[in-house]
């Protein structure tokens, strides 16, 4: 910088006074201060005055100074030299510091994204000690407890491997919730210094630093970034672990509810039938005699009918299973939704015995794609539902229109209805309306199963009440497939 | 029937004993001879060994399945009428069996009424294969195949050729299930879509059924096929 300074005098010195020359190395030395700092500007600083004396001063190509007005001016020339390297000096490393803080805060800020977007345990640690290691450039492993004591979950870089006596200062640090290890006064004999992650709660983990001969050697500023860092980090696993907790409680909740009800249900509805045809079967056979013909008839008549129903409890049990375990593949053929209509009503004829049915379906009905096994069921069991939940001779109405790329499949009955806030519920495993109805209910799993197959096919189903206020409605609404309408009025015409 | 003159034996195939019992005590009411085996192997020594009209085949037998009993009959060019016994949710496997060559089937539990009728439509089947009956009467439907006239109540009922072909396949097996493959095949030549046969069967019921949505005589066996009601 100097010499570039000292050529361009020269050059000047052709049509300028020396003095003014002076000016130019002023700039060589704001510019070497601007570029590389305190001390080499101030070794520029030197340098000028030497080459300004050496060159340009009288006696020429001499380091002595004569004239006392010289002197006088580079006197001042070194103190300008000196002051505007040392300000501009300031200014620039002040504006590093300022960009570094820049970069910091960024890079905390996209971290503390990182983790708020993090659901999975494992990605938020791999993420958190990735951060830090490129952070702090240091190698970075992080311990949380789990079932088996503190467990190693990550590491960065990721092969790092702890020893026993790691192990158990990393331990100590998350029992004591104080920095061990390495550097430290706790337990300085092992290979890492441990800091614990924590929140306001506590220490929630540990996280393992290690440098190039163990010590890490955190300077003050590197300390507070990382007690930023695992503070984001600490509030991350704790949200985390937290959710985990509530799904878990959540899940046995249910779990024990379903298990209590699937007993009950079990027990009562596998027994009660039983119990009914145990009954009747022994009675026939010990008092033959004492029995008229009309009440034997009675009890012949009870054993088919309970048999019938456990027939059909043990068919929704094992929908309900098949649904669970995911086993239901759909057989999706065209079918003719009449046609299906017709068959479920034809399978549910002894229940719907005392119940007037009326079918409405639109002439125009196009061919719709389902499994016909499953939707057949479906249709069983609504209807079976309306039978169980209406009166005996009221009428139960099927209902089906076409419109936008849907049919709207209706089923209307003329019971008391629902309640609007079990509408939802009721399609709920083992949930009644009422607890009265255990007695004339058979499974509580019907609805339950009806949702599962109709959304299986692709479709939706819905309850709600009728407009006029009595009885219930069930809404089936399923797509038509593409160029299922043209080809009927094709055939048709 | 025959019955009187010589009692018409019936091999029942269960592995088990509660099943066979049911079988043995309604059959032998109504007057068949009775034999039993509970696996494919003696089932199969017992066909060859006596004179059987009929097998009631359980599809899932310890040993040998009854897939592979029914393969084996088949495969050996034996026409005896076979009706399988099978679960609710099994209808892929009904379908196989009857694909294979068996001529109904039985869903458990069944019924007395409804053994009954399987077991009358599969030995009818077998007893007309010389010539079909020249009119079917099933309730308010009547069928003449010679002058090829189909009326309902007495009144005459106009169908396409194609409605004609389906109903007469479904009267030369009435009381059996056919299913829809085996429609097709006999009706379109194979070259078709079930959409098709869907169509005319909804044609063939408005035209037919006095209540076309609950139809009486063209019965739906769901996921399979259909069946015509055949006269008691």
């Amino acid at each position: 910088m100097v010499l570039a300074a000292l050529g361009v005098a020269l050059v000047l010195k052709q049509f300028l006074a020396s003095p003014n020359v002076a000016l130019v190395f002023l700039t060589a030395v704001l510019a070497s201060a601007v570029a590389y700092g305190l001390w080499p500007s101030l070794f520029g600083c030197l340098l000028s005055v030497f080459a300004y004396n050496f060159f340009f001063l009288m006696p020429l190509y001499t380091v002595t100074v004569t004239d006392p007005e010289n002197v006088v001016a580079l006197f001042f020339f070194v103190i300008v030299a000196v002051i505007v390297s040392n300000l501009t000096s300031r200014v620039r490393s002040q504006a590093i510091a300022a960009s570094e803080r820049a970069r910091t805060t960024e890079e905390l800020y996209q971290f503390s994204r990182k983790l708020t977007g993090a659901i999975d345990l494992d990605d938020l640690l791999w993420a958190t000690a990735y951060q830090i290691a490129s952070m702090l450039h240091l190698r970075v492993i992080l311990l949380l407890p789990g079932a088996g004591g503190l467990a190693v979950r990550t590491g960065y870089p990721p092969d790092d491997e702890m020893d026993a006596a790691d192990i158990a200062a990393a331990e100590h640090c998350l029992q004591k919730n104080l920095a061990t290890g390495v550097g430290t006064t706790d337990r300085p004999d092992a290979h890492w210094m441990f800091l614990p992650i924590r929140t306001g709660r506590g220490a929630v983990g540990v996280v393992g630093l290690s440098g190039e001969d163990a010590d890490p050697q955190l300077k003050p500023e590197q300390r507070r970034l990382l007690e930023a860092l695992s503070d984001q980090a600490a509030l991350a696993i704790e949200r985390v672990n937290l959710a985990a907790d509530v799904d878990r409680a959540r899940l046995t909740a249910e779990t024990d509810r379903l298990r209590t009800a699937l007993l009950t249900s079990i027990s009562h509805d596998l027994r009660t039938p039983l119990a009914s045809i145990l009954g009747a079967a022994t009675s026939l056979r010990t008092h033959p005699g004492e029995l008229d013909v009309a009440e034997q008839g009675e009890m012949i008549r009870t054993i088919q009918e309970e048999a019938e129903r456990l027939n059909r409890f043990i068919g929704n049990l094992l929908d309900m299973t098949r649904l669970e375990s995911g086993a239901i593949a759909p057989q999706v053929t065209v079918v003719d939704l009449s046609e299906l209509v017709g068959s479920a009503l034809e399978r549910c004829a002894k229940i719907l015995a005392a119940h007037r049915v009326e079918v409405r379906l639109a002439p125009s009905l196009p061919m719709l794609k389902l499994d016909v096994v499953l939707f057949e069921q479906v249709l069983f069991n609504l209807l079976d539902n309306a039978a169980k939940y209406s009166p005996a001779g009221s009428t139960i109405t099927v209902e089906a229109d076409c419109a936008n790329g849907w049919v709207e499949f209706r089923l209307l009955d003329r019971g008391d209805g629902i309640p609007v806030s079990d509408l939802e519920r009721i399609f709920d495993k083992f949930y009644r309306v009422h607890a009265a109805d255990r007695r004339r209910a058979g499974t509580g799993l019907g609805l339950a199963i009806c949702r599962g197959f109709v959304e299986a096919l692709g479709g939706s189903i819905r309850a709600g009440n009728r407009s006029d206020g009595n009885g219930a409605t069930f809404t089936i609404t399923l797509p038509v497939p593409e160029g299922a309408t043209q080809f009927v009025e094709e055939v048709a015409s | 029937m025959r019955t009187e003159a010589l009692p018409l034996r019936i091999l029942v195939v269960d592995d088990e004993p509660a099943i066979r019992r049911f079988l043995r005590t309604s059959l032998g009411a109504q007057g068949y001879q009775v034999d039993e085996a509970e696996d494919g192997e003696p089932a199969l020594d017992a066909i060859d060994r006596n004179h059987t009209d009929m097998l009631i085949l359980d599809l899932g037998l310890p040993q040998l399945d009854g897939f592979e009993v029914i393969r084996r009959l088949r495969g050996s060019g034996s026409s005896l009428p076979i009706i399988v016994l099978s679960s609710r949710t099994d209808e892929r496997g009904k379908v196989a069996a009857l694909d294979l060559g068996a001529d109904d089937y039985l869903t458990k539990p069944f019924g007395v009424d409804e053994l009954r009728a399987r077991v009358r439509a599969a030995l009818r089947h077998r007893l007309q294969q010389q010539g079909e009956r020249p009119i079917f009467r099933c309730g308010s439907l009547s069928v003449d195949l010679v002058r090829r006239v189909v009326s309902v109540d007495g009144q005459d009922v106009r169908l396409s050729p194609r409605e004609y072909d389906l109903l007469r396949l479904l009267v030369a097996h009435s009381g059996k299930v056919l299913t829809h493959k085996f429609i097709m095949q006999e009706v379109w030549g194979g070259e078709t879509d079930i959409q098709y046969l869907r169509i005319y069967i909804r044609s063939l019921r408005q035209k037919i059924e006095a209540d076309p949505e609950r139809p009486w005589n063209i019965l739906t066996e769901t996921g399979v096929g259909y069946r015509l009601r055949a006269p008691d």
